[in-house]
């Protein structure tokens, strides 16, 4: 033996020279049958009649039976030829070309020939074998006794149909009840079934770019085949809702001149354990016969996430925990809850601490129960032979198996909670390529824009849309559609049919904010209110550059009594310090500034901007270096060393503190800072109440004109630089401290704005 | 080279079929359960043959009992020996083994016995029994009892002498046992044929077996 020479590892097929030994049972096992039929046969002629001897009963056999001889034959040479292929290697060799030139010439048909021709090939030899195994019960001709069987057939059927209702009446129930449940939740599409395509599909060229390559190999994989790669099997378009995923999928299958397979994301949500591994094995013998059949298959999973995971791997656990551990909506710096109204970032973060908890914990819903690990299995399993013909006839005549031809599966998934997948399922192989679905770029969300609004009559100018794209920082294809048609119902109420921007302006503000509950708020309340609300707007007017305010409103919605809401006005993708101080500045303005005009006194309304603000003074002094230490409290808290605190080393005798009490040093100083910077435009507050509490709702440009001074788009702010007007504005403001204070009806009424012409 | 692995394959199939010469030829009707054997050179006239021969009898009733026939077959190692000579009552210089099974007329069965299957050839039991002066000159050589799982009856050897010459009959006549039908087995040929092949002619005889209908 060469020392060159592998130890211990089977060879390849491919390596051998002579063929492998066959066992004395494999090499005698077809001569023990047709010798066994031999006896049978000759038994039962001795049998059947009482004057034959036994050796004219082998001799009859032998006459009357010359096929089985012939067989016998046909196995000795075939055996012979086995054993001299275990011999003499030339021999095999040349075999063993033959074979492959054969099977090359095979190959030179298509997979989807190859198929259909073996299919019918199979068809007439099952025919045939039947014609002849008829022939001989019926003592008739092959060919007559195929026409005769069906009548047989037809005459022994209620004696079957007895015998089967036996049988039936039992397994029937089972047998149809998981059929039943077995069905469903998997549609295809043939090509040009759909109409949607990849130019309906607007401001994600860069995926839809990628996606178009994934086809493109799909429809001509040798160009990536013929260079030894490999045909990427699997895309996961992952982002938030309504961003275009499914719309994507759904233009892929228009696009493409392949069947399209969609599944539900129910589909393997089953009562029984095991009808989801039935369905998947189901989907998969689908996609293979469709993928033969047409060269190729797109399968698209809906709502990915509904496969769930198989709980968690101890490795991945730990990012896990950690991915929940910070607010998923400041995690990133292209978006997060800063361009929401502090109440409302609060409340997202709240949630996304609970949902990020229990996703932590929880074992994945969705498909359970062997779904997800046959699906794995399926994605990327043993390719191995299949087919009943494949798998035992060629085995037991001693060939080997033919290997399964290439099936074509492109799989696309889609999902909103990437985290929720296995990450068995993400591995290169199954998923090749992730794809993150992102709100539209603005240049996108125009085209979209511009895409809805030509479907619809409207009077909106090129710049107006532009306008529109920037106040609408994450609009996605969904929400535009819906603002959209949203300004066309306004219109059509107001009978018109055609769209205007105020008509959209309006729209927005619905879908953002809800629909007002027509509260009223007695009037020291209200008084309050606005004074909230007029901080934090004044407050972000005055310290916040890179949010814009969009509107502030003092009207009731569901979940808050007043907000200012703000918009980022370019696209910016990095945070500073400065701009988190701001953001904190303009948190804190409710509580500086209820304590500044109510006499110290606050209301529970500022919980949400305090919780807003801690979180923030939280992440920047713990998370991203914006306080007084380095370290990185998430790193801390994975290694359990503690928050860095104690003495500051030699050069400060002055201990420091505790994380929990930097974070509160931090927000004592800023709100200090807020309170004088509230001191210093105590009139602006007050005019910008008075509006609110005059107008309900102003747009970004109206605050604005009113802490300037000058004429809104609808609100004129000219009339607040009138110091007689302010100071009315000032006592009506006493007087409605006093009510509070008594808990009574103002007995000033607020000022009305004298019209300026 | 694959037209000589084919010619392997018939060279080795005809060898070993070749050498497979059953001893006798073994005539047997499945359904009815009846089977004897005859010598192997022996050439069959077949059932159609005889069924065409007997449809030509002008005779009353002749149309009515051949539709009663359920199986007829004869044997000869004569090949000039077919189904006209096996009707006619002339005596062949070579064997002739004929088998015929029928079922019996109504009337036939309540009215059937040993008798009657004597007759079914010759009327032996009248020349017997009532000999005139048509009556040939005959010897019953052998006349014994048959029982079998299928029926019963008797076998009777007797030859007579027609136009001059002697011939003998070895005849086997049974009745299933519900009395629904006879069966009918007759070896015969010219006495100097038969007391040559008398060993032959017996063993036919004997090997004729009546199972009857499952």
């Amino acid at each position: 033996m060469s020392s060159a020479e592998p130890q211990g590892s089977r060879k390849r097929d491919s390596d051998r020279k002579t063929r492998v030994h066959l066992s004395v049972y494999d090499r005698t096992k077809f001569i023990l049958l047709f010798v066994i039929v031999y006896l049978v046969l000759v038994w039962a002629s001795l049998a059947g009649n009482p004057l034959l001897s036994v050796s004219d009963a082998f001799n009859e056999i032998t006459r009357t039976r010359t096929w089985l001889l012939l067989l016998v034959v046909i196995e000795i040479l075939r055996q012979m030829h086995f054993l001299v292929s275990e011999i003499v290697a030339p021999y095999h060799g040349i075999w063993q070309k033959y074979f492959q030139s054969i099977d090359f010439a095979l190959h030179r048909l298509s997979d989807w020939t190859r198929y259909r021709l073996s299919r019918v090939i199979k068809a007439i030899i099952f025919i045939a074998l039947l014609a002849v195994v008829l022939g001989a019960i019926y003592k008739e001709s092959p060919i007559r006794a195929l026409f005769l069987a069906p009548s047989a057939l037809w005459k022994t059927l209620p004696m079957l149909g007895q015998l089967l209702f036996g049988v039936f009446f039992v397994v029937i129930q089972f047998a149809a009840m998981f059929w039943f449940l077995s069905r469903g939740g998997v549609d295809t599409y043939f090509p040009d079934d759909i109409r949607t395509r990849f130019t309906d599909v607007w401001g994600q060229d860069h995926v839809l770019n990628r996606i178009r390559e994934n086809l493109l190999f799909l429809e001509r994989p040798e160009e990536i085949e013929r260079h030894g790669g490999y045909v990427p099997g699997g895309i996961l378009l992952w982002g938030p809702p309504g961003t275009g995923k499914t719309l994507m999928a759904e233009s892929m299958a228009g696009e493409t001149g392949k069947p399209f397979v969609f599944v539900d994301p129910g589909a393997f949500t089953n009562m029984f354990f095991g009808v989801g591994v039935l369905k998947v094995k189901s989907l998969f013998r689908k996609l293979r016969k469709l993928a033969l059949r047409y060269g190729g298959v797109v399968v698209f999973f809906d709502e990915a996430d509904s496969l769930g995971n198989r709980g968690m791997a101890p490795s991945g656990g730990q990012q896990r925990a950690d991915r929940a551990g910070i607010p998923a909506i400041f995690g990133t710096s292209c978006h997060g809850g800063s361009y929401l109204a502090p109440s409302t970032a609060s409340l997202l973060l709240r949630e996304s601490f609970v949902v990020g908890g229990a996703a932590g914990g929880g074992m994945g819903g969705g498909g359970g129960m062997g779904t997800l690990q046959a699906l794995l299995t399926e994605l990327s399993g043993l390719k191995k032979p299949r087919g009943f013909l494949n798998r035992v006839v060629r085995r037991t005549l001693g060939m080997r198996p033919k290997n399964p031809p290439k099936y074509r599966i492109l799989v696309v998934m889609a999902t909103n909670m990437p985290e929720a997948l296995d990450e068995a399922l993400l591995r290169p192989g199954r998923i090749d390529r992730m794809y993150r679905v992102g709100y539209p770029s603005k240049a996108g969300r125009v085209r979209t824009y511009e895409g809805y609004l030509a479907k619809v009559s409207h009077s909106l100018s090129a710049e107006e849309i532009d306008k529109l794209a920037t106040i609408t920082p994450y609009a996605t294809g969904a929400t535009i559609k819906d603002t959209i048609n949203e300004a066309l119902i306004t219109a059509i109420r107001n009978g018109r049919t055609s769209i205007t921007w105020p008509d959209v302006i309006k729209a927005k503000q619905l879908k953002e904010l809800g629909p007002p509950e027509d509260v009223e708020y007695i009037e020291r309340e209200r008084h309050a209110v606005a004074v909230h609300e007029a901080c934090h707007a004044v407050m972000a007017h005055r310290v916040r550059r890179h949010m814009a305010i969009d509107l502030a409103t003092i009207e009731k919605g569901s979940d808050y009594l007043g907000m200012v809401a703000s918009i980022p006005p370019d696209d910016q993708f990095t945070r500073w310090r400065t701009e988190y101080e701001s953001d904190i500045l303009v948190s804190l303005a409710s509580l500086a500034g209820e304590r500044m005009f109510f006499n110290g006194d606050n209301s529970s309304g500022v919980s949400g901007d305090l919780e807003s603000a801690t979180t923030i003074a939280s992440l920047m002094e713990g998370h991203w270096g914006m306080g007084s230490t380095i370290s990185s409290h998430a790193s801390n808290r994975r290694f359990e060393i503690g928050s860095p605190g104690g003495a500051k080393g030699d050069s400060s005798k002055e201990p420091r503190g505790a994380l929990g009490n930097r974070i509160e040093e931090h927000l004592s100083v800023l709100l200090k800072q807020a309170e004088k910077i509230l001191k210093e435009n105590r009139s602006h507050v007050l005019a910008l109440a008075h509006a609110l509490e005059t107008y309900k709702t102003l747009s970004g440009e109206d605050v604005s004109a009113v802490i300037e001074g000058v004429q809104g788009s609808i609100v004129d702010g000219r009339p607040y630089r009138d110091k007689a007007f302010l100071a009315k504005i000032e006592t009506y403001h006493k007087a409605a401290l006093v009510a509070h204070r008594e808990h009574q009806t103002p007995d000033v009424s607020i000022p009305v704005v004298k019209q300026v012409n | 080279m694959r037209a000589r692995g084919y010619g392997a394959i018939v060279l080795a199939t005809l060898l070993l079929t070749s050498c497979a010469q059953p001893t006798q030829r073994y005539a047997a009707s499945k359904a009815e359960g009846v089977y004897f054997a005859v010598p192997n050179a022996w050439h069959k006239i077949p059932m159609e043959a005889l069924n065409l021969q007997e449809a030509k009898s002008t005779a009353v009733g002749a149309a009515e009992k051949l539709a009663l026939v359920k199986w007829q077959e004869a044997y000869s190692p004569d090949s000039r020996i077919g189904p006209k000579e096996t009707f006619s009552l002339a005596p062949t210089n070579s064997p002739l083994a004929f088998v015929r099974i029928r079922d019996l007329f109504p009337d036939e069965i309540n009215a059937v016995s040993y008798n009657t299957l004597r007759d079914v050839v010759q009327p032996v039991t009248n020349w017997v029994n009532n000999p005139t002066a048509k009556t040939p000159i005959y010897n019953i050589i052998d006349d014994h009892e048959v029982i079998q799982k299928g029926g019963r009856g008797v076998r009777t050897i007797y030859n007579f002498i027609v136009s001059g010459v002697s011939q003998t009959v070895d005849q086997t006549a049974l009745m299933a046992d519900d009395h629904a039908k006879i069966y009918v087995f007759v070896v015969r040929c010219t006495t100097t044929c038969y007391n040559k092949n008398i060993k032959e002619i017996s063993r036919i005889a004997d090997s004729f077996t009546v199972r009857g209908t499952k």
